[in-house]
């Protein structure tokens, strides 16, 4: 068991020191803050610290207040989450120009209920329509791993700051690969929950047919901790479910027996360096995986994902593109111009795909509970990098880095992001994917990688 | 015989005026950029034929 003051500590584990009185909260958020401080300089993943509320929340914890399954757990938000007093940047300029948040975003209030204490709002790439972790506003977050190179995006902050070891724990947001990216590449856990389990409410959208919200953190257990205590339906999210909530701690720890788990070939075995398929074939062997599966028609998937990608979250920001162009990052602008401007048949025929290719995936859960992927094409590019070469063709970084994560968020299938890392080379990433609501089986699956020793994360 | 090729300029220009979308010299040329590089992303989904009984995937209750 680590140190729960140092960078080291999981959330669980500053939860039992915590609630077992090994440690005062006030304590935990100090040598958080502590650790922040020293770090910043390097990965940049804050762009607001709420030092003050943190301590006085600590110190209530300390007095016996709020006191819940996560008590003491210092977390941070990607700023796309609301944190009442502070105006939702979503990575952005022109959304600093708003009134300040009333109240706290509904997953925030959900951790807090549960003892956590929110430290701040991280970085991320503006208005999320980013794979790279790169902002002109606000300096790009750096992978702690090595900080000449990405942290992946467009939750870089959430993963900078969880791989450095500031915070044990952050919440991100996915809609295209947005948590398994930045896992990836900063080698952590991820969760990208099916689509309308957790609440959006108190977030900044982006593409609403494709917005998921989840942790990032350095082990299972934290995911699940985490996940556990933001489940429940919300009527501020029209697209929450009113399923009961599902708690995944609890069978964590049994194991993969029973589960079928299959290898997703095809699209999913091209398109991407070498490392990427070493680590999907290393996760494969640990869990006895031999079976491939083909998910039929990804790449029209994919295409459709990048469609309705591009038009609804262009016509999200339409008017500020009229009005306020120049305020832009210029890596948004454009492409949010873009979307704006296709033709409208390709997203209706997007949509009516989608219904086609949910249809097709679900038959293949018949035969299978679990698919592995890769997370990422390749590990972190370096910062500033646009271009890449991937199987002998030049592709665009930010066009490409979620080619793998694309085809399966276009239809909500939950995954848990599990790291893998090979000595000397920086992390990449493996998908655990499995059907809509059974985020437990992919839960499992990873604690299970991370008992044997497959799948580790540690703080850089 | 080869298929004829939209002249993306044109569209992003019309399409814009259409719209209201001023858009300012200096970033028109990424934005043709960005609808062809939309356009060759598009191409499997494009491709695809779809039965006349498949609706859209999200569904609307009043």
């Amino acid at each position: 068991m680590s140190d729960p003051l140092s960078k080291a500590a999981t959330a669980a584990e500053i939860a039992r020191a915590v609630s077992t009185g090994k440690v005062k909260a006030t304590a935990v958020v100090d040598a958080a803050l502590a650790r922040i401080k020293a770090a910043e300089p390097t990965v940049n993943a804050f762009t607001d610290i709420v030092a003050e509320r943190a301590k006085k929340r600590a110190a209530e914890i300390d007095a016996g207040r709020h006191i819940g399954p996560m008590s003491g757990v210092p977390f941070a938000v990607k700023s796309l989450f609301d944190i009442a007093g502070l105006p939702t940047r979503a990575g952005s300029k022109i959304n600093a120009d708003r009134p300040a948040a009333k109240r706290d975003g509904a997953l925030v209030r959900k951790l807090e209920a549960a003892g956590a204490i929110l430290i701040g709002g991280l970085n991320m790439g503006e208005y999320a329509y980013d794979f790279t972790g790169e902002n002109a506003h606000y300096g790009p977050s750096r992978n702690p791993h090595d900080p000449t190179r990405m942290t992946g995006g467009s939750s870089g902050g959430s993963g900078a700051a969880v791989a450095a070891g500031e915070v044990p724990l952050a919440l991100g947001s996915d809609t295209n690969g947005s948590i398994r990216v930045p896992s990836s590449l900063c080698g952590l856990f991820g969760l990208k929950p099916t689509y309308g389990r957790l609440s959006r409410a108190g977030s900044f959208p982006f593409v609403d047919a494709f917005d998921h919200l989840g942790p990032l953190a350095r082990s299972t257990e934290d995911l699940a901790l985490s996940f556990d205590a933001m489940q429940g339906w919300d009527p501020d999210d029209s697209a929450c479910t009113d399923r009961i909530a599902e708690p995944t701690l609890s069978t964590l720890n049994d194991g993969i027996g029973g589960l079928r788990i299959a290898i997703a070939g095809d699209y999913f075995a091209r398109g991407g360096e070498p490392e990427a398929f070493e680590a999907v074939a290393t996760v494969a062997k640990a869990l006895g995986a031999t079976k491939t599966v083909v998910l039929p028609q990804a790449a029209a998937a994919r295409a459709a994902a990048y469609v309705i990608t591009a038009m609804e979250g262009g016509q999200l920001h339409l008017e500020r593109l009229k009005s306020r162009p120049q305020d832009f990052d210029g890596d948004t602008r454009e492409r949010l111009m873009a979307g704006n401007l296709l033709p409208g048949s390709w997203y209706v025929k997007a949509q009516r795909f989608r219904r086609h290719y949910r249809a097709q995936v679900l038959k293949l859960f018949e035969e299978v509970d679990i698919v592995l992927a890769p997370a990422t094409p390749r590990s972190a590019p370096k910062l500033g990098q646009t271009m890449m070469t991937i199987d002998g063709v030049e592709l665009a970084v930010r066009a490409n880095l979620g080619v793998f994560t694309q085809p399966i968020s276009f239809i909500g299938l939950p995954v848990v992001a599990v790291p893998t890392r090979k000595p000397g080379a920086m992390p990449i990433g493996v998908q655990v994917i499995a059907k809509p609501f059974d985020e437990a089986a992919a839960l499992r699956v990873s604690a299970y990688l991370e008992k044997e020793g497959v799948c580790v994360s540690t703080p850089a | 015989m080869t298929e004829k090729k939209p002249d993306i300029g044109k569209w992003v220009d019309e399409a814009a005026l259409a719209i209201g979308l001023p858009i300012a010299p200096e970033y028109r040329a990424n934005v043709i950029l960005n609808v062809e590089r939309s356009l060759a992303i598009a191409q499997p989904l494009l491709a695809v034929e779809l039965d006349d009984d498949l609706t859209p995937a999200p569904v609307f209750r009043p």
